[in-house]
């Protein structure tokens, strides 16, 4: 067995080795030392309260001054060590029922939520909705997510890249079922915040309405702090409400969610660039303490070729973008050339389309297999009729009388793979082309645009020309100034926006409460412990993802209207009893180990428990080959494998999961229950060549035991017949 | 190279770049998936973001992942 990694574990396991060892001589230090190792474990398995750790130094504490010898009173200053040294660790498992090394097998999250940037407690809400709790379900994603609505839309979801499922057949819809809850709660007037703190006084300036800076607002604004968002915008939501086409994000769902923040009284300041509308200095005498930057990179990359700047239409994506979801529905042209193979192309390709451009395409000077475009919305696009012209690389853009008339373009062919496996787009000499177009977009990335910031002297700027802060505090080089979002990342996603806003404001609070910033990652914290579905494990693997039905073509091509039409209650029972409950399960394998090694019966083909090699599961074979022995269940570490004797049979289950039902047989000679009668014959075949005349009858091992002795009782010894 | 998303990587070593960070230290040799690339340019310089198994979801330079076979 590997050496636990996790303070606590192995606090607990060097407390037990030196109890074994003889080491606490004393009735009394032994019994403090007892007490401590029942509280660490206690610790460990997620039942400790705060008071637990008090508890803990109080009786190392009397180790170290009043123990018996110096190894005991070394112990009890080492005890005092490590829990000072690793306080932030303990109190993490006190306070999120979580282990960040894993150790703690109670307290091992789930992939789907360690994946989740926001870090959601994704079991329990896939749990909840598949229930029907939906605000129940509502208010665990929020504890972690001020924009579930928006998440269950737009996520780019890294929780179901981790979903064991997706290792039998495919994730679990996770995002989908975030947009459900959302639009369930909402609908039922169930969506609701949390009581925030008392005002507390402080004044915190946010510089940006988009998903980071509305996230910190939001838990800022929940701890009793006092925040006021300025945005050059006219309207909340950044990219989000900017940059994502209304067909994917109705601005209904960021109008209502922003709205959720501005009711914790959180101002909002539209129309105010900072630098331009109002100055660093005029901010400070309103007593603003401390302040979030959270621009974004509203900024695009220029093509840098020939004509770029010569015809007003040649339009960046992202101004494009930004221009018709505030409102102006003209379309850009007839013919329209979108450049790059993004997600934001693919977006300007498909509003265009809507707007009444007759002919679209995108140009992409590499291959569709390598378009770092979402698959859903490159087929989404095919499907509308957008056309796609690959390995094809813009050269020149021209036009007559001051209108863009036509892109030229070369072919392209892909390169002998090179070093490192990558086959690159050359240019094909001589292939140049002229494509008739008026209008070109390009959509080849963006990047923070920086003007307004000339007030914050102090702060560093990265190379790649955005914010350097420290992703874990999100404080910058100046004093009193944090940032989150795009503005540090880069062009990112929504999701990672919200967990840098999520991690600013606890940064904030430490700043005021005069506590340091942390050095790791925060853990995601496990909000509940929910009960498992029951149904047969055939039922279990027979389970599809549900499809998510689509708008009709047609529509879609012609209005904004919201493409995605989201799942029903039926669908969302359906998919939440797709979730294996890694929350429970933590994949050990041994349950597989013991059935394959010890018992020698391989009654469990788990194979989705190996994240590098995963190999084929079926939850159907353990009927066919479990002998209802229990050692899988009893060598879990979690609970995750149960076998319980119910109504005249044995069941075995995996998270709720029925495995195997067989009938339990009963003792001839005293009723006790014998287990099933595969069980019997397992051990009946092993003890026949020890207790040979039993091998035919059905009774216990105690009364197989007592048999047996009368016999040989009976039995004379030679010499006395 | 250019990383795409759902590939396997592995974090196999220190990476140079400014954006690398103390405590990504410990996620070296550790497995992930690619869930979010360099999404527009395929710019070796643009940072990756990789869901690492069991440790959270991360933007890393490229310089220090390899895709695993």
């Amino acid at each position: 067995m590997t050496e636990p990694t996790c303070c606590v574990k192995t606090l607990e396991v060097r407390l037990n080795n030196m109890l074994d060892a003889g080491i606490f001589e004393s009735p009394r230090s032994r019994q403090q030392v007892l007490e401590i190792t029942e509280r660490l474990k206690d610790i460990s398995r997620g039942l400790a309260e705060e008071d637990h750790l008090t508890a803990i130094m109080k009786r190392a504490d009397f180790l170290a001054s009043k123990g018996e010898s110096p190894e005991c009173r070394d112990a009890g200053k080492a005890i005092i060590s490590e829990i000072e040294t690793h306080l932030e660790i303990f109190l993490s498992h006190i306070q999120t029922h979580a282990c960040p090394s894993g150790d703690c097998a109670m307290l091992t999250l789930a992939p789907c939520q360690m994946a989740c940037p926001a870090g959601i407690d994704i079991p329990s809400y896939l749990t909840l909705a598949g229930q029907g709790r939906y605000a129940e379900a509502i208010d665990v994603i929020r504890e972690d997510n001020p924009f579930p609505w928006v998440c269950g839309l737009v996520c780019t979801h890294p929780c179901e890249f981790m979903c064991v499922r997706a290792r039998m057949d495919a994730p679990v819809a996770i995002m989908d079922m975030k947009g459900i809850v959302a639009e369930k709660a909402m609908s039922a007037r169930e969506y609701r915040n949390p009581v925030p703190r008392p005002d507390n006084g402080h004044k915190i300036c946010v510089i940006g309405a988009g998903p980071g800076g509305l996230t910190a607002a939001y838990y800022l604004a929940l701890k009793g702090y006092r925040v006021t968002v300025i945005e050059a915008l006219p309207v909340s939501g950044g990219m989000m409400m900017v940059g994502i086409p209304r067909y994917r994000l109705p601005r209904e769902v960021i109008d209502r969610e922003v709205a959720m923040i501005e009711d914790l009284g959180v101002e909002f300041r539209y129309n105010t660039r900072l630098g331009k509308d109002i100055t660093l200095e005029a901010l400070a005498r309103e007593g603003f303490e401390v302040y979030l930057l959270a621009i974004g990179a509203h900024g695009s990359y220029k093509l840098m070729i020939p004509g770029e700047d010569d015809f007003p239409q040649v339009v960046p994506a992202v101004a494009f973008l930004q221009r018709v979801a505030l409102g102006d529905h003209r379309p850009p042209g007839r013919r329209v050339a979108v450049i790059g193979g993004g997600n934001v192309a693919i977006d300007a390709a498909r509003t265009s389309l809507r707007l009444g451009c007759e002919e679209v395409t995108i140009l992409y000077r590499r291959t569709h297999d390598q378009m770092p475009a979402s698959h859903e919305e490159i087929v989404e696009a095919e499907e509308e009729g957008i056309q796609f012209s690959f390995l094809t690389i813009p050269k020149e853009i021209r036009g007559e009388n001051g209108r863009l008339t036509e892109i030229v373009c070369m072919r392209a062919e892909l390169s002998e793979p090179d070093a490192s496996g990558q086959r690159r787009p050359v240019p094909v000499p001589g292939s140049d082309y002229a494509m008739a177009v008026d209008t070109v977009i390009p959509a080849i990335g963006q990047e923070v645009d920086s003007r307004g910031l000339e007030g914050f002297a102090d702060m560093s700027w990265t190379r790649r020309n955005t914010i350097q802060a420290n992703t874990i505090s999100m404080q910058t080089h100046q004093a009193k100034v944090f940032a989150v979002g795009d503005a540090v990342t880069g062009p990112a996603t929504v999701v990672e926006a919200i967990s840098g806003g999520k991690k600013a404001a606890r940064a904030i609070h430490r700043y005021f409460e005069g506590f340091s910033q942390p050095k790791f990652p925060p853990v995601p914290t496990r909000r509940r412990r929910m009960e498992f579905f029951q149904m047969p494990g055939s039922l279990k693997s027979d389970l599809k993802r549900v499809a998510m039905p689509l708008l009709g073509d047609d529509r879609r091509r012609i209005t904004f209207q919201q493409v995605r039409l989201g799942l029903n209650d039926i669908q969302a029972q359906h998919e939440s009893r797709r979730c294996l409950r890694c929350d429970v399960c933590i994949r050990c394998g041994r349950c597989v180990e013991i059935c394959r090694d010890k018992m020698g019966i391989g009654a469990l083909q788990l194979g989705y428990m190996d994240f590098d090699r995963p190999g084929a599961t079926d939850l159907k074979i353990t009927a066919e080959r479990c002998i209802g022995c229990g050692a899988c269940a009893t060598n879990c570490p979690t609970g995750a494998m149960q076998m319980k004797d119910q109504g005249g049979m044995r069941v075995l289950s995996l998270c709720g999961t029925e495995l195997n039902r067989l009938k339990l047989e009963y003792c001839e000679t005293c009723g006790a229950i014998i287990g099933p009668a595969r069980y019997h014959d397992f051990i009946t075949r092993r003890i026949k060549e020890i207790s040979p005349q039993m091998a035919n009858r059905r009774v216990c091992l105690d009364c197989a035991r007592m048999e047996t002795g009368r016999r040989h009782a009976e039995i004379a010894p030679p010499g006395q017949a | 190279m250019a990383f795409r998303n759902g590939q396997k990587v592995e974090i196999y070593r220190r990476s140079q770049d400014e954006s690398w960070e103390p405590y990504m230290d410990d996620y070296i040799g550790l497995h992930g998936i690619i869930t979010d690339p360099d999404a527009v340019k395929n710019d070796p310089e643009a940072l990756v973001e990789v869901s690492l198994d069991e440790k959270g979801t991360h933007r890393f330079p490229q310089d220090c992942l390899r895709e695993m076979h």
